[in-house]
């Protein structure tokens, strides 16, 4: 029954319609505040460079290189609030999946179905990338609205681009989730270990920025990888190796899983 | 006919500390088999053990004729399990769990859950957050036999349940047993095992104390025995008769224990003038007890039983 985890995963993703709703309206209403504010926030934010701090200016050196919609939209999709905020939708989720229905209880039963152990980490995969994809399409939706309300000129594709770019982003701290949670049965740490990593590439991707001293060690940092996709600058080797990642992190859940003893 | 559970030299170690050890256990198809023992005594090991949930340090079980851990999804596919402790979605209904159970089982219906719903008189759907501690439990027996599984593992399984539902669940495994199918029935509450099980086995520290029918359990449990005479008699002689233990008398009255045959205590009280004479046979809980060497309700006035 190779359709089970097909079948799985739209449960999960049932489930989680009201959170997809939500996270999808929150973001793309951010996205279109982002639209919406350009115009004004562009004028303003050359005044403000001009007049920032050296450090200042070379943290936002993006932002004074190219004042347009783009650069705007790519600060705020892919460097700013939503790629450290986005993960926490299918971090939980990943959490969740072994550990966090072990605690809850609920593993037992569905493991006495005639369901492999595999399916239930790959539908738990699928679901996550499902959701993902449902919200970043709502999220595409809402700030869309706004371009030409806003009247600025961004090209549908390029904020598609971007959006992309951020689900395997998201998707790869989602997998890391889901492996903590296929090895240790506290879900708490399956949400601790992704967070952790997510932060530190935060930190280590913004003080580069500003330090010339952090400079080497932004290559430790997947925020330094994601590349212009709004500019048209879509990073593949980056992407492709995000994804091949997934798919080596949710082997070596399946791996774990498949070994691992489930307790009540 | 293979064994419905077969498991040899099962054994199971969380660390130091054994889970269960060297189990050998044969269940036959068709029998409703009590699995009976204190908490932490290896019930619950083995049964994930069965599903496996639990990998084996060593030894191997098989059931329906299948390996436990290598053919578990073929396992699973003919088991319904009902764990011990479980958890439901509060927002999720029994029919919407049913439902994707069904789905995952690749059952286009629901089987024989309406029928059992109603049997036990539960609301399919009531989302789980609003049952009460029974009614789950009622969610939980049924998704562990709306598939008509040919082996039903059932661990405590009537935990929650009023007495009239724990007897028509009683009744659904015997019906269960009736339709040739098996029942593996986990439970430290004796009276069901004793009224519902074929056979029994007993584990103790991790290993098998005991397997045998029932009957044959309740039989080898010393018989109690309460005499009262007209007037009051020496106790002296029937506590020497062979097989008779526990003596006690108090005014009129002589209790006791026997053995197999009650033969020589009769013949020796028929000496006297008798005004009441009682015989108890023992419940499965003392048998267990006596597995576990812990003294039973001692033959005397102050037991219940020997007051009427």
């Amino acid at each position: 029954m190779t359709g089970q985890w097909v079948r799985l995963a739209q449960t999960q993703l049932r489930s989680r319609i009201r959170s997809i709703i939500i996270w999808g309206i929150a973001l793309g209403a951010l996205g279109a505040l982002y639209v919406a504010l350009f115009p004004s926030m562009s004028s303003f934010l050359q005044q403000y460079l001009e007049q920032a701090s050296e450090q200042m200016q070379q943290f936002m050196g993006s932002v004074r290189d190219s004042m347009t919609i783009e650069g705007w939209m790519e600060i705020e999709f892919l460097t700013s609030i939503i790629p450290i905020a986005l993960p926490f939708l299918v971090i939980p989720m990943g959490a969740r999946a072994v550990s966090g229905s072990e605690e809850r209880k609920t593993l037992d039963m569905l493991l006495s179905t005639p369901l492999p152990r595999r399916h239930l980490v790959i539908s738990s995969l699928a679901s996550m990338a499902g959701s993902l994809a449902c919200v970043l399409a709502v999220t595409w939706v809402i700030t869309y609205i706004a371009v030409p309300l806003a009247g600025v000129g961004l090209g549908p594709g390029r904020l598609a681009a971007a959006l992309v770019v951020l689900w395997v982003f998201c998707l790869l701290f989602g997998s890391i989730a889901l492996l903590v949670s296929t090895w240790v049965r506290r879900s708490f740490l399956a949400i601790v270990v992704p967070t952790v990593i997510l932060v530190v590439m935060y930190v280590i991707g913004n003080l580069a920025q500003v330090s010339k001293k952090a400079e080497p060690i932004r290559v430790f940092s997947l925020f330094y990888h994601l590349g212009h996709p709004v500019k048209g600058d879509f990073p593949w080797t980056a992407l492709l190796l995000m994804l091949a990642a997934v798919c080596v992190i949710t082997a070596a859940a399946v791996a774990l899983f498949q070994r691992r003893d489930i307790y009540t | 006919m293979s064994a419905a559970i077969l498991t040899e030299a099962l054994t199971k170690k969380y660390g130091s500390r054994v889970g269960i050890s060297g189990l050998d256990l044969e269940v036959r198809q068709g029998e409703v088999f009590g699995f009976i023992g204190p908490n932490g005594a290896g019930k619950t090991t083995t049964i994930r053990l069965l599903l496996d949930l639990l990998h084996p340090t060593s030894g191997r079980a098989q059931v329906l004729g299948l390996d436990a851990h290598k053919q578990s999804v073929a396992v699973r596919r003919s088991v319904g399990y009902l764990p011990g402790e479980f958890g439901l979605a509060p927002r999720v209904t029994a029919r919407q769990l049913l439902r994707e159970t069904a789905g995952l089982r690749g059952m286009r219906d629901l089987g024989v859950a309406e029928q059992l719903a109603g049997r036990l008189g539960l609301d399919l759907d009531l989302p789980a957050g609003r049952l009460s501690r029974g009614n789950r439990q009622k969610t939980g027996i049924i998704q562990a036999l709306f598939h008509s599984p040919a082996l039903a593992i059932l661990d405590e399984p009537t935990t929650g349940l009023d007495p009239l539902v724990q007897e028509t669940f009683l009744q659904l495994l015997r019906e269960a047993r009736a339709e040739g199918r098996t029942v593996f029935l986990s439970s430290h509450i004796l009276s069901e095992v004793e009224r519902v099980c074929d056979r029994v086995a007993i584990v103790r520290g991790g290993h098998l104390a005991a397997l045998e029918t029932t009957e044959s359990l309740l039989e080898k449990r010393r018989k109690r025995v309460t005499l009262v005479f007209a007037s009051p008699v020496d106790a002296a002689p029937f506590a020497a008769l062979p097989g008779v233990t526990d003596v006690y008398a108090d005014g009129n009255a002589i209790w006791l224990r026997v053995g197999d045959s009650i033969d020589a205590v009769v013949k020796l009280a028929a000496r006297h003038t008798i005004l009441d004479l009682n015989v108890e046979h023992p419940s499965l809980d003392e048998v267990f007890l006596g597995y576990y060497d812990v003294p039973g309700t001692p033959p005397g006035p102050e037991a219940p039983e020997a007051r009427r």
